[in-house]
């Protein structure tokens, strides 16, 4: 649960190529969405609608795995036994996830070899927030809740989305999610509520974390090109500002109830218009951390890939001759 | 070389040095197979998803893993995708038998199979008839509504998939909705055994996997209570 629905590569130009799609198979496509049928992989789809959910979903299948790094990092140190056993078993399911995910974008034609392989080459995003560290526990106790929290409301939009192998999917990972996030929620209460020292711990990590937390839903929607179509294709299922907004409503007073403050002089709710007003994000930084010169890029990257190198020689071993490639079926 | 806060990262020896641009091969994730899982004893078999694996016994291992780790479960079959063929996808309110090929008399054309490397070769089509040497058995599963997952109806004796599916429609096709149907051959499933059932004892010892284990309104309550 580690997605967030705002691809972070948007096609930057307005051409959609719907021109060049047959008209009446277009037609029967969105009626059949209009009519709340979900597409299934072997039937006909516009290209931009293939290319934007492959996109999607990788981006969240590679969240998932990168996403499990800053986490995994605090299974050997986390403190007490019972908590190293929960969070392996949290950084377990995460994992398990991106297989799930995996499978669901390869049924739209791109291949797991491809999709690691461009992972690896640091050619695919994730979610930015995992190019920053988790240099104590307590900033592992931040993405358990907050970023966990971040991504369900994603995901539990998404589930409602057309496409019938991604909402399969989803349906999965929401219902281990239910874990992850009162688990999240416990250790960052614990800290909270603890001695002087784990509360200072536990707010410094918060410090930290806000201002990515706040960039996790992605830019303003009005930065974005295709946002209407693909919201009608129930590709997007609610606006960036949406998630955020229905974020800051959940969580914000969570977080203030246990004492903790958030970093931010102008974070308070409009009770007029119900919406949540903030200091604006640094989307310069956060452009310039997505596309590598963040403090964390290269380790990740170069993590996955050490992963991935020092297992080849087993899957060699393993592999069949006889074996041909099928695209999965659902 | 890349310095970590982990100090298990560090002992990589990581070079941080921008690195050659490396390409899978075809085939380094392994060919794929479809699981399905029984929730309980006597409900019905029902898709979960695939998983990627050099050979069944590893794709056994790996869904038993990916699919009932977390929920419960009382059987397990896998089989190898290229082994499913499937029918055409209709409407949520239509049938799927409905586009097979009538068949009347002799050879008849294989069901509109869409999805690669899963129609019978041509050589496989056959003659609807009952009780014809050769015949083997299929296990038949359908779809009830998109975005939902296939779930076993039954299994049938048919000499060839398309053949399956003309008998299938005889003994389900008045099921409805039916969205779409798959196939397949039913010595290509690896099954969980009967005797094996132990396998699927929970662990109900790790409450700490469990959301219910996590007291977290409690603690909030007494924290509120002191600083009130």
């Amino acid at each position: 649960m580690y997605g967030s629905a705002s691809t972070h590569d948007l096609p930057t130009t307005a051409a959609t190529g719907l021109e060049n799609e047959d008209p009446i198979l277009l037609a029967e496509f969105e009626a059949r969405i209009a009519r709340g049928e979900k597409i299934e992989p072997n039937d006909w789809m516009p290209a931009l609608y293939r290319k934007q959910l492959i996109r999607m979903i990788e981006q969240h299948a590679h969240s998932e795995i990168i996403g499990s790094l800053p986490e995994g990092t605090w299974i050997t140190r986390a403190p007490g036994f019972r908590r190293k056993m929960a969070q392996m078993a949290k950084v377990q399911d995460e994992v398990g996830h991106a297989q799930l995910l995996y499978s669901a974008a390869e049924t739209l034609g791109k291949t797991r070899e491809q999709m690691l392989t461009d992972l690896i080459n640091g050619k695919s995003k994730y979610s930015n927030v995992f190019n920053y560290p988790t240099p104590t526990w307590a900033d592992s106790n931040v993405i358990s809740w907050l970023i966990d929290a971040g991504a369900i409301v994603n995901q539990l939009a998404n589930a409602k989305g057309s496409y019938g192998p991604y909402c399969r999917a989803l349906d999965r990972i929401c219902a281990e999610e239910a874990f992850h996030l009162k688990y999240g929620h416990d250790a960052v209460v614990h800290m909270a509520t603890g001695t002087p020292i784990q509360r200072q711990m536990m707010q410094a990590a918060l410090n930290r974390w806000w201002p990515a937390i706040m960039t996790f839903f992605g830019p303003s929607d009005k930065m974005s090109v295709h946002t209407e179509i693909l919201m009608r294709w129930k590709v997007k299922m609610a606006s960036n500002d949406e998630c955020r907004n229905q974020f800051l409503d959940m969580y914000v007073p969570k977080i203030w109830e246990i004492g903790l403050t958030l970093p931010d002089p102008n974070l308070r709710k409009n009770e007029e218009t119900g919406q949540w007003e903030f200091t604006e994000p640094d989307w310069e930084d956060f452009k310039r951390v997505i596309n590598g010169d963040g403090p964390c890029n290269a380790e990740r990257i170069a993590v996955r890939r050490a992963a991935e190198e020092n297992g080849a020689w087993v899957r060699r071993a393993l592999r069949t001759p006889k074996t041909q490639y099928v695209r999965p079926l659902a | 070389m890349i310095q970590s806060h982990d100090p298990r990262m560090n002992r990589l020896g990581l070079s941080d040095a921008p690195a050659a641009a490396v390409a899978k091969e075809a085939l380094d994730q392994f060919g794929t197979y479809e699981v399905f899982h029984q929730k309980k004893e006597g409900a019905p078999y029902v898709y979960v998803g695939p998983v990627h694996a050099p050979e069944a016994d590893v794709a056994f291992l790996f869904a038993k893993e990916q699919y009932s780790r977390r929920f419960a479960c009382t059987g397990l079959w896998v089989v190898p995708t290229a082994a499913i063929t499937v029918t055409a996808y209709v409407g949520d309110q239509e049938s799927a038998y409905d586009t097979l090929p009538l068949v009347t008399s002799h050879k008849e054309p294989a069901p509109d199979a869409s999805s690669p490397g899963t129609s019978a070769p041509a050589a496989e089509r056959t003659v609807v008839e009952a009780g014809e040497a050769g015949e083997t058995d299929y296990d038949i599963f359908h779809l009830k509504k998109r975005g939902k997952a296939h779930q076993h109806v039954g299994q049938v004796r048919a000499s060839s998939p398309g053949h399956a599916l003309q008998v299938a429609k005889a003994a389900f096709g008045e099921q409805r909705p039916v969205v779409n149907v798959w196939a397949a051959r039913s010595a290509d499933f690896l099954r969980s055994d009967a005797e094996d059932r132990d396998i699927w004892a929970t662990t109900p010892e790790k409450k700490y996997r469990d959301a219910i284990a996590y007291k977290v309104q409690d603690r909030i309550e007494k924290f509120k209570a002191e600083n009130s």
